[in-house]
């Protein structure tokens, strides 16, 4: 794998409103390389997406793309990056028309019915059953792998994704992931997705980013924990959750500062620990568990008070615990533990 | 009311014995009908389409403007048109009052409105993500263009067909500026005006039937285009 | 792009059939008349145009409105000659220069009409006895109101029996339309009217005889309808065929014509009287 930079984002802001703000202050996306971002609804995803895809421009600050100013991009460079969007839009043709399009837009005729079958096969769907089809006889998911097979067609060197398997019944989600899977593992092709589905997205990607509230604000699985804080008297400063537990942190820079915790800094517990330094013991419940890309970890979702700690133990721990979904335990870790976002400190 | 039956009665016996004044009419409306909805689309669609698809200063304006004249009734239409193709008037060198041509251009006039407002609308109508991803999928300015319209192709299809509606069944500016001369410019409507100016009732109905006919055919043609598409 | 197909399907479709109406009548110059509703009405004139274009060589097509926008369309140089029926007005536009060659024709007579039970007591009567009684009574009037050949014909009659020309009143109905419209609005209101006689024939004859306006007036000298054609002035129209115009106005008024328009029968009745040369 080469080790260019498809794209580096300066100081890029983008204004929705007085209140909401996309702020990247830098980011290095290399060529050939899988990006996923993690991150609630709203939190500024697409957005950016669109940024990085060229259908929005009205940014600050600089974007550049194979080392050239996105806003300077030729013809030719823009054809290099495509992208899917989440609620996908067929054109009122045939499913076959729609997949062709833009090859033919491209000028590139050659072979144009194979190419668009063998895209078609990709995303699961039939060629002889459903080319012919009109965009208004199919469902919904089969819409969406046609509008995938249609962007994989261009065999474009970006191919940034949208929720590619929110939304759709799970044929689809299963023939949309195997289509991107066939598609990663060809050379020099730089995805960049976005998706809810984060364990499916730590498979696919190589690194996932954390966005939330118009910030990339963490690498990996960052648990992410937003303010208000206040001070509880001492040194502490303390956020109340709603059934009463309250999570302590240390010195944030602003009341609202948005604090990150690695995975691995949480310890679980099967019963309330006692006599420790550690100032956060939290009760909840095992919502998921999931190995952690062929390491000989696990990545455990404890769900406390409504939100989700992902940590991160030993799979030889997981054992001793007898960890299975559902179940009740404690997790722990210390204040000073929680370190608070700083733009500068990501990269 | 005998007027009604003997109306019907009459209107299929005209057609059915080939009535040659009755076809010269009928095909006097197609002509002028046809010449003048082609140069409303002509000049209409690329119009309609200008106005929906890009955002300029004024924009609201025109567009006030536009759907305005759609409210013009055809003897203003007729009137303003004669004043220019009268041989007094700027145009009177091309002699086009009392033609076919005269009538298509004043029934042009009257409904490109039609076709540039209701253009305009199904292009504003489109779905933004079309957009998006006719410009992800790699389309410049020209194919956006063409697509956008090929994507709003029923709703213009529609808009035509109100313009020939309005075009076939106006009376106003055929007979101004066309002047109702027999086995030229005399179209189903002004006949039917001439026929009931003479107290013909049932022949006035019967071109009435003849020209419901007509627009139903029209129509009914238009739908099966629809459906092979 | 089927779109584009159809439309230059629809262009070849109308272009197919501009041309193929009109080579028909291609080859003969065309004489363009405007002329007054009830000559076409009638059906005078679809009667006279073959004979006129056979021994003139011409094409002869006319545009039916009211004898003032025929003359306004005279005026604009929009026609070459016409055929109208309001003396005083007629002399007057061709002294301000805008005819020429003014020939009177034909006439046929006025008759004022009204309903069978004749309310206003006017059967009979000398014309500006008739036309007090239904102001007095008053009556209902259904006037024309449309500046042509008739209402200026009426207007002249008001003037004639004394009688200031009503306006805005509630007795008096200006419709505004053609003369078998004004004579239907009238039937429909029990209303009296002026009309000239040729389209009160045709309006019986659309009646089957039954009609429920019927004439109370008739004969009076000036109840004249005379119709006169006159050239438009190319000294003010350069483009006017002149040359056929001259040429239509001496065919009228000659013997052949002139026995044509006596021949000429509606429903068994004469409409128009042939009088050119007097």
């Amino acid at each position: 794998m080469t080790h260019e930079t498809a794209y580096r984002l300066h100081d890029l802001k983008f204004r929705y409103s007085e209140q909401f703000l996309l702020d990247v202050p830098s980011l290095e996306i290399e060529k050939g390389s899988s990006v996923g971002f993690a991150g609630p609804n709203g939190s500024g995803k697409t957005t950016l997406l669109k940024i990085l895809a060229f259908l929005e421009k009205r940014y600050e600050g600089h974007l550049l793309f194979d080392g050239t100013d996105a806003r300077e991009i030729g013809e030719e460079a823009r054809t290099k990056v495509t992208y899917l969007l989440q609620d996908p839009y067929l054109l009122k043709r045939s499913v076959y028309e729609n997949v062709a399009w833009g090859l033919k837009v491209r000028g590139e005729r050659h072979g144009l019915r194979e190419r668009v079958y063998e895209a078609l096969d990709w995303v699961g769907l039939d060629p002889k059953t459903y080319a012919s089809r009109r965009w208004n006889e199919i469902s919904g998911g089969e819409a969406k792998r046609a509008a995938l097979a249609s962007r994989l067609v261009l065999k474009t060197e970006v191919l940034i994704l949208d929720e590619p398997t929110a939304n759709v019944d799970r044929k689809s989600a299963i023939g949309i992931r195997n289509a991107i899977e066939r598609i990663r593992a060809e050379d020099g092709v730089t995805l960049i997705i976005a998706s809810h589905d984060e364990v499916w997205l730590h498979e696919i990607s190589e690194s996932v980013l954390r966005v939330s509230g118009g910030k990339i604000v963490g690498r990996g699985a960052d648990n992410i924990i937003h303010g208000p804080w206040r001070p509880d008297g001492r040194d502490l400063w303390t956020k109340t959750l709603s059934d009463g537990q309250a999570i302590f942190g240390v010195g944030p820079p602003t009341d609202d500062g948005i604090a990150v915790l690695d995975p691995s800094s949480i310890i679980i517990s099967n019963s309330r620990p006692a006599g420790m330094s550690a100032r956060n013991i939290l009760k909840g419940v095992v919502a998921h568990m999931w190995e952690d890309g062929g390491s000989e970890k696990l990545r455990v979702e404890v769900e406390v008070s409504g939100a989700a700690f992902l940590c991160l133990i030993t799979r030889f721990a997981a054992d001793d615990l007898r960890l299975l979904p559902g179940k009740e335990v404690w997790i722990v870790f210390k204040a000073s533990s929680m370190q608070w976002y700083r733009p500068e400190s990501l990269f | 009311m005998g007027y009604i039956t003997g109306g019907f009665l009459k209107a299929f016996q005209l057609l059915g014995t080939g009535d040659p004044e009755t076809y010269s009419a009928v095909f006097t409306t197609l002509k002028v009908s046809s010449l003048s909805i082609a140069a409303s689309l002509i000049i209409g669609i690329p119009a309609g389409f200008f106005l929906g698809y890009r955002e300029f200063r004024g924009k609201r304006q025109v567009r006030t403007f536009v759907d305005t004249l759609l409210a013009l009734p055809t003897v203003v239409v007729g009137l303003l048109v004669y004043a220019f193709i009268s041989r007094r008037g700027p145009f009177g060198n091309l002699g086009m009052l009392f033609t076919i041509p005269g009538i298509a251009v004043a029934q042009t006039v009257l409904v490109t409105p039609i076709v540039v407002s209701l253009t305009a609308t199904a292009i504003e109508g489109l779905d933004e993500r079309m957009r998006v991803t006719l410009v992800t999928l790699g389309a410049d300015r020209f194919r956006i263009a063409l697509a956008s319209l090929k994507e709003a192709q029923f709703a213009v299809l529609a808009a035509a067909v109100t313009a020939y509606g309005r075009a076939i069944s106006e009376v106003g500016v055929s007979m101004m500026i066309g002047g109702n001369i027999k086995w030229h410019t005399r179209t189903i409507t002004t006949a039917i005006a001439l026929e009931t100016g003479k107290g013909e009732f049932s022949m006035g109905i019967a071109l009435g039937i003849v020209l419901l006919l007509l627009a139903f055919i029209v129509n009914w043609g238009l739908i099966m285009l629809k459906k092979r598409a | 792009m089927r779109k584009g197909k159809v439309l230059v399907a629809l262009v070849l479709f109308a272009c197919l059939l501009l041309f193929a109406g009109t080579t028909v009548f291609a080859d003969a110059p065309v004489l363009r008349m405007a002329t007054t509703t009830s000559t076409d009405n009638t059906g005078l004139l679809d009667y006279l145009a073959p004979y006129a274009n056979k021994s003139l060589g011409i094409e002869l097509q006319w545009v039916a409105v009211g004898t003032g926008k025929a003359l306004e369309l005279g005026k604009n140089c929009d026609v070459d000659v016409l055929m109208v029926h309001a003396p005083e007005t007629e002399l007057q536009y061709v002294k301000d220069g805008y005819g020429k060659d003014r020939t009177q024709f034909m006439y046929n007579d006025f008759v004022i009409i009204g309903p069978a039970g004749d309310p206003a007591g006017a059967r009979g009567k000398s014309v500006p006895e008739a036309m007090k009684k239904i102001r007095s009574k008053p009556a209902l009037f259904a006037s024309r109101g449309d500046n042509s050949g008739t209402h200026v014909k009426e207007l002249e009659l008001w003037k004639l029996s004394g009688i200031v020309v009503p306006q805005k009143e509630s007795w008096y109905i200006e419709t505004g339309q053609g003369m078998i419209n004004t004579i239907n609005i009238a039937a429909e209101c029990d209303a009296y009217t002026l009309t000239d006689r040729g389209t009160f024939i045709k309006y019986e004859s659309n009646w089957e005889g039954k009609t429920p306006l019927i004439i109370l007036i008739e004969g009076d000298k000036s109840l004249r309808n005379q119709y006169s054609v006159i050239a438009v002035n190319p000294t003010n129209c350069s483009k006017v065929r002149y040359d056929l115009a001259t040429e239509y106005i001496k065919w009228i008024s000659a013997p052949e014509a002139q026995r044509l328009i006596a021949d000429f029968k509606l429903m068994g009745k004469q409409l128009f009287i042939p009088n050119a040369g007097e």
